[in-house]
């Protein structure tokens, strides 16, 4: 007979000897509680609101099985230096989540469970997505090598910019400063996520303007160029009519801003993109309202993992080097998440699970923010070829202008990869490096000089937690 | 005109040439060459020069392939390609000779 009244969640829900089975969902939370609860409680009430518990026994639980539908609270894991909080592991059943469904993962996972009054602060510090759920993704338009194919460039990081200043320019000047830049060797500009469609630019301008500077650039130049149109839009009608436009014009490629438009609005257009053989370009503005705290949130990682299932050809994933937030450990495991078939534990990167992309292409990871000539070498030993390496600043704030700044990073670019692959040590030997490979080149050289002593040193206000020995 | 990876740089030496391939072959690739006397970059397919240099290790050889590759059409443009067997694809290509008077 049905008893109404109230259980501790932990009677249902925190099951140590539970053996998390392969297509479960797993995750990682980092979990504050309040003082007076106790930690078995605390992870139990987290799987409990995010499955199918609620706060007090309901008769309708009597019709059906709620043990086939609930999550595990299966482990407990202490942070190292912090007593007050604690890593919970949480297992969820397949079923529970529609297949190709971001939304559906993000409603339940992080839903009200993050406003729950008996835990202070709470974040997602990893998700293992099962093969089983992976695999109704189609992910990437095109991934990183059809990308090459397309484009024709091999062997090194791909080059690009935002085109500054970010706001203010007529769609004509813009042109201009989009075409000086690919001319100088670029492979790519790019809108800043500021620009859509406002009053001094409005889009359909811009994107004509642009995209004759593209074709003027690689008839010069005789190399494949881009401009990342930014489709973002007020609403999925407007933003697929921005994105046709594109196509109309000829464009390879074009931006979305996936966390401003939504998961939705983002898997319409990236399927849009893979019909079309648009390759897709990826903002993450809101990310660090999200992920930039270390005890409430979502983690970035998970938010890399979802855009790869949601798709998108690039990714931006930090510089380690620039001037926004990114320690290098942290940043090289969101690099493993977005670019490798399969992605093993490793708590020095922060990463939880193994994660299994069966064969789900990959998502370029683009470095921007704050980076120039001078963080080549490391950036190049950092993110390796398969990158996209962003010098906005760094290439229209050069003495002789935006073509000159472009070549000086170009020159830096395949002087490094020429010295990487010569078995040169770039950490040691960087500066040695591009001292050479300015000697024949003088936009190098005026860079060198312009950007000496620029550094962003300061401390990460999100790191990994010290590894347990 | 530029024709993408290390085009921004001086003409290889001989000696640099032959560092890039002994790194394309330290890294397991099978090392292709293609010419053309028209590049294009909307052409992804150059003239093979033979097969792929399958099984080939020894970077004199290939650079023996590219001096034959070069006798045999003067003006053109040749291309050293490293492919993946994993990836499916070429993950290292640049132009290794010009014709004369193309640098």
């Amino acid at each position: 007979m049905f008893q109404a009244g109230v259980r501790e969640y932990r009677e249902i829900y925190w099951t140590p000897d539970y053996q998390p089975r392969d297509t479960d969902v797993l995750a990682a939370f980092r979990v504050v509680p309040q003082p007076e609860v106790a930690p078995e409680e605390a992870a139990a009430a987290v799987a409990a609101e995010s499955s199918t518990g609620t706060w007090t026994s309901v008769w309708t639980d009597w019709l059906t099985t709620v043990e086939r539908y609930q999550a595990h609270a299966y482990r407990l894991e202490p942070v190292p230096g912090r007593a007050d909080q604690f890593i919970a592991y949480v297992a969820y059943p397949l079923e529970l989540f529609e297949e190709g469904s971001v939304s559906s993962m993000m409603a339940s996972i992080t839903g009200n469970v993050f406003g729950f009054k008996a835990i202070r602060a709470l974040r997602l510090e990893d998700l293992r997505i099962p093969v089983a759920l992976v695999t109704t993704f189609q992910g990437p338009p095109a991934g990183i090598q059809v990308e090459r194919d397309r484009l024709n460039k091999y062997g090194r990081p791909l080059l690009g910019a935002t085109l500054k200043p970010k706001l203010g320019l007529s769609a004509r000047n813009y042109g201009r400063a989009c075409y000086e830049l690919l001319a100088g060797g670029l492979d790519f500009t790019k809108d800043d996520e500021n620009i859509t469609s406002q009053p001094f630019m409005r889009w359909r301008d811009r994107y004509q303007f642009v995209m004759e500077a593209v074709g003027k650039a690689e008839q010069e130049t005789g190399e494949r160029k881009g401009h990342y149109l930014n489709v973002t839009a007020p609403d999925c009608e407007l933003m697929l009519e921005r994105a046709e436009f594109a196509r109309e014009l000829g464009s390879p490629i074009i931006m979305h801003d996936y966390l401003v438009g939504g998961f939705a609005a983002h898997t319409t257009l990236s399927k849009w993109c893979r019909r079309n053989g648009m390759l897709l370009h990826v903002h993450r503005a809101l990310h660090a309202v999200v992920d930039r705290q270390k005890d409430h949130g979502i983690h970035f990682r998970v938010l890399a993992k979802w855009l790869r299932l949601a798709g998108g050809d690039h990714l931006h994933a930090g510089t380690v080097v620039g001037k926004l937030e990114g320690e290098r450990e942290t940043t090289l495991g969101v690099v493993d998440v977005l670019r490798e078939d399969f992605v093993p534990a490793n708590r020095a990167r922060g990463l939880y699970f193994d994660q299994d992309w069966a064969c789900l292409p990959a998502v370029l990871p683009a470095a921007s923010g704050g980076i120039h000539v001078w963080h080549m070498p490391t950036l190049v030993e950092i993110f390796g070829d398969d990158s996209v390496l962003q010098f906005g600043g760094g290439s229209a704030g050069h003495p002789q202008g935006s073509r000159a700044g472009a070549t000086a990073n170009r020159v830096a670019l395949e002087a490094c990869v020429q010295a990487r692959n010569e078995g040169r040590d770039l950490t040691a030997e960087g500066t040695q490096i591009l001292r050479q490979a300015a000697a024949h080149s003088p936009e190098l050289a005026a860079a060198l000089d312009t950007w000496r002593e620029i550094r962003f040193d300061f401390a990460a206000v999100d790191s990994p937690d010290v590894v347990p020995a | 005109m530029r024709l993408e990876t290390f085009s921004y740089l001086p003409a290889l030496s001989v000696g640099q040439l032959e560092s890039q391939v002994r790194a394309i072959l330290d890294h397991g690739l099978v090392v292709g060459i293609e010419y053309t006397t028209a590049p294009d970059s909307r052409d992804h397919y150059w003239t093979m020069w033979k097969l792929p240099l399958f099984g080939l290790a020894d970077p004199a050889a290939v650079l023996a392939e590219l001096d034959a590759c070069r006798q045999a059409n003067p003006g053109a443009f040749i291309k050293v390609n490293g492919y993946d067997r994993t990836r499916q694809g070429q993950v290292v290509s640049f132009v290794a000779s010009r014709p004369a008077g193309e640098d």
